[in-house]
């Protein structure tokens, strides 16, 4: 079979699968006895090694099988969960990692046994086995599957179907029950089905199946299908023959004895309840204790498993009841969505050019005609304001799927660091950008891995500090304004900012004398200078001095900012602050010695009219006081190198912005208004080569309008 | 009969006109040539990067080949043309010129004389001359030509 096709959903689903186990199982060491958790994680794994098997990845199958099987003892209750357990599960987990990447990378699963960790998984198993207490557990679970599997005793035979089974048995032919169960995720079950009756007829003849041929072909069945064939093949031959199917979960067959087989006669059926029935009520009078199974009808022993496995089906039912119900979800290819989004740029620019075209003709002829227009463009506005809107919202994801990694991580670190700590996760319900999300994991790994490193203090340190022993890293996640907020924040020590400003003395990044006048923001930025590292000691952790570099530059790259506030001994806050879309924003055009500019709404406080009288000099630069707070001013025209048209005299037209924790007032000549605009590069050639200038739009009346870096302009 | 010739290697060429001389641009850089327009201005460039257009809804940046090449400002007249080129190292630009006078076949055996190429001279845009009609045509480097001092 042709897989290829099925690749992507096979590596997306695996991915999501394990994600899935990696947060249960952490969950299952908090709580082993948590029935749900376990459940959750049985269908998880039972899913993965469906997927892997149809796919054609054995070794992955395998593991996962091997997995799957001590999930299910620990659900029977015949294992119960340990520490080491949970670490060999951890480790099953990145060996089937592995997996997916080499398939992911190649297409194929790599030749990595995984030998230990399957050997691990069974001594696991065997433990069990030699539990005696458990022994009992296991037989009872042991006989009910057998009454569930053995469904083809359900099967009813009418008179015709008894007479070609007792011809064949004359003839010496072999008669067969056969129950065959689909695998639960199978999606084309009666496809499957099909397969298997095409094997079996190869083998021999199908006297009757339960559901019928007709009810499996429409595929009015649940998991299993039971048949009776006749054949001169004898019993592993058939069984072979039917497991060579795939997605089948497991084939029962057995050779039957007519005698024992259901009568389709209701009458019979009857009879034989009412025979129960006096027996029953035969003993209970003579009060004489035989033992029951002695003196019951065979019929009777008969159906009892059928009750009981319909009593056990829908108990199965209910325990799977807790899965979430499935979102209904298309997957889009991420460069479809690109497109999407391209053409609504588009059409904003147009609608933008429509209503400057209208403003022209408004302003020359004011006719009553005009109004109509106005009023059609307004509808357009807001149309495609929405249509932003949702395309915007289509391409939105939680961070959780990034951050769920996270809790995982920090328990290895744990282990590895040997120091107690905690990680608190609020906000993964925060919704970004794909493209964001799919950049942000790195970053935020690089944060916490510092923080658990370089930030918590060791046990001792901490006992002395009278900190609580174990240490706490949070994460927390929000939204705010047009931004979203990540914050990654430990009790640990802080930033040592003389350790810093000695480490960069050290390494030529400053002389002492600069250092010496050093703010501690301007010390703590020195971490992020590229191999920069206050980590005594290189660890597998961190302390490589690549790290915090890579955090700014990749969140720059997502026009976003990191900012740390720290407090030597009470630990450090890492902020990183992101914009919520980054292809449309609104935007307040402002006009700058007859040039256009742009300049992002999300950033602007509040707009200013200041008399030239009330700005003062502090060292020598210019300020305004404004409600109580000294602010800076940027005089764009002199930033821009251009002449302003306005006269010295005049009042000044103030921006105040804001970014991060920093105001500063942005003097232009004119206001031009607000406006939705898109974002386009520059070009590659000039991209980033004016650090002013973030990107540039395109106006409506067709020319160009560069849009300020708030953030390089403070 | 087909016969199968075997072309010599020829090469194609945009003339166009920068002060008094002439220079050829290889035809598989262009994309587009489109009239004069309105430039806009990006503050901190080097002289020669003169702004942005806006190109059919792409924002491309615009040099000025006179004063990368160190000739005097680009005078405004009615011939002046924008040639869109896309290179693969640096992207699509405009390069703004004086005229765009004809498109000439070049036979690179017989009609174009390589020049000595020196990596180490950033200011040596040409990288062959070639004899037309009488006159010469400097062919340019477009790469060396976008490079930065």
């Amino acid at each position: 079979m042709d897989v290829s096709q099925y690749l992507e959903i096979f590596l997306d689903e695996t991915t999501e699968h394990l994600q899935n186990l990696n947060t249960q199982i952490l969950e299952l060491e908090q709580d082993s006895e948590n029935m749900d958790t376990i459940n959750e994680i049985f269908r998880a794994a039972h899913s993965l090694k469906g997927m892997a098997g149809t796919m054609g990845y054995k070794r992955m199958q395998n593991l996962t099988h091997d997995m799957e099987n001590v999930f299910s003892e620990v659900r029977n209750g015949s294992i119960k969960v340990k520490a080491n357990m949970i670490d060999i599960l951890f480790q099953c987990l990145d060996a089937l990692e592995e997996y997916t990447t080499n398939i992911r990378e190649s297409g194929d699963e790599g030749t990595n046994d995984n030998e230990p960790l399957i050997k691990m998984l069974g001594d696991i198993l065997n433990k069990k086995a030699a539990g005696e207490s458990d022994a009992k557990t296991e037989t009872a679970a042991k006989s009910a599957d057998d009454g569930d599997g053995r469904k083809w005793l359900e099967i009813n035979l009418n008179s015709t179907d008894k007479m070609v089974i007792g011809e064949a048995q004359k003839q010496g032919k072999m008669v067969y029950g056969v129950t065959v169960s689909i695998q639960e995720n199978c999606l084309l079950k009666a496809a499957r089905a099909f397969l298997v009756f095409k094997a079996v007829e190869e083998l021999g003849e199908i006297i009757v199946s339960n559901p019928s041929a007709q009810d499996i072909e429409d595929e009015r069945f649940e998991l299993d299908f039971s048949l009776i064939m006749i054949t001169e093949a004898d019993v592993d031959k058939v069984t072979a023959a039917i497991s060579n199917v795939s997605e089948i979960e497991s084939v029962l067959a057995e050779s039957i004895d007519l005698s024992v087989m259901q009568l389709d006669e209701e009458s019979r059926e009857a009879e034989e309840h009412k025979e129960n029935m006096r027996k029953e009520a035969e003993k209970s009078e003579t009060g004489t204790a035989v033992a029951p199974a002695a003196t019951q009808v065979q019929p009777a022993a008969q159906t009892a498993p059928a009750p009981a496995a319909n009593a056990k089906q829908p108990a199965a039912a209910k325990q799977s009841g807790g899965k979430p119900v499935v979102n209904r979800t298309v997957r889009v290819d991420i460069e479809k969505l690109d497109v999407l989004m391209n053409l609504v740029s588009e059409l904003i620019i147009a609608k933008n050019s429509l209503v400057a075209a209208s403003e022209a003709t408004m302003a020359q002829n004011s006719g009553t005609a005009q109004s109509g227009i106005n009023e059609q463009i307004e509808y357009l506005e807001s149309v495609t304001t929405n249509l932003h809107e949702s395309v915007m919202k289509v391409r939105m994801v939680p961070i959780e799927s990034v951050v769920n990694k996270f809790p995982r991580m920090i328990r290895d670190l744990t282990k590895k660091l040997n120091k107690k700590m905690e990680l608190y996760m609020s906000g993964e319900e925060t919704e970004l950008d794909r493209t964001v999300v799919d950049e942000i994991g790195d970053p935020l790994m690089h944060l916490l891995r510092n923080s658990a490193d370089h930030g918590l203090e060791s046990a001792e340190v901490r006992a002395q500090r009278g900190k609580p022993e174990v240490g706490s890293i949070w994460l927390d996640a929000y939204q705010d304004g047009n931004n979203v907020v990540i914050e990654v924040r430990d009790d640990g020590n802080g930033i040592d900012t003389e350790s810093v400003k000695r480490k960069a003395i050290e390494r030529g990044q400053i002389t002492p004398e600069q250092a010496l006048n050093m703010s501690e923001k301007e010390i703590i930025d020195l971490l992020f200078l590229p191999s920069f590292s206050t980590a005594e000691k290189v660890t597998d952790v961190s302390g490589r001095g690549v790290g915090l570099d890579v955090v700014k530059s990749k969140i720059e790259a997502l026009s976003g900012e990191v900012e740390v506030k720290s407090r030597l001994g009470e630990g450090s806050t890492w902020i990183i602050r992101l914009p919520l879309t980054l292809a449309i924003i609104q935007a307040l055009m402002v006009e700058v010695g007859g040039e256009k500019y742009a300049i992002s709404l999300g950033s602007i406080q509040t707009i200013e009219d200041v008399m030239p009288e009330d700005i003062k000099l502090v060292q020598n630069k210019e300020v305004i006081h404004l409600r109580g707070s000294v602010i800076p001013l940027i005089r764009l025209d002199k930033e821009l190198d251009v002449t302003s048209t306005r006269a010295p005299e005049e009042n000044l037209t103030v921006i105040i912005v804001k970014k991060g924790d920093k105001t500063a007032g942005f003097v232009v000549d004119e206001l031009q208004g607000q406006q939705e605009i898109v974002i386009k590069s520059m070009g590659k050639y000039i991209d980033n080569k004016c650090k002013l200038i973030s990107g540039a739009t395109i106006l409506g009346d067709g020319e160009v309008a560069l849009i300020l870096d708030a953030n390089a302009l403070i | 009969m087909e016969e199968l010739i075997i072309a010599s290697e020829t090469a194609q060429y945009i003339v166009i006109r920068l002060g008094q001389e002439q220079y050829g641009i290889d035809i598989r850089y262009i994309d587009n040539i489109v009239r004069m327009q309105h430039i806009t201005r990006v503050p901190k460039l080097a002289a020669y990067l003169k702004g942005v257009i806006n190109l059919r809804g792409e924002v491309i940046p615009i040099m000025s080949l006179r004063l990368k090449m160190g000739l005097p400002a680009d005078e405004e007249s009615k011939a002046a043309r924008i040639i869109i080129v896309k290179l693969e190292q640096y992207g699509t630009i405009g390069m703004i010129v004086d005229e765009v006078r004809e498109v000439v076949t070049l036979d690179m055996d017989t009609q174009v004389e390589k020049m000595a190429y020196d990596k180490e001279d950033k200011n040596n845009f040409i990288q062959g001359v070639g004899k037309y009609e009488g006159g010469l045509i400097s062919l340019l480097d477009l790469n060396v030509v976008a490079q930065e001092k």
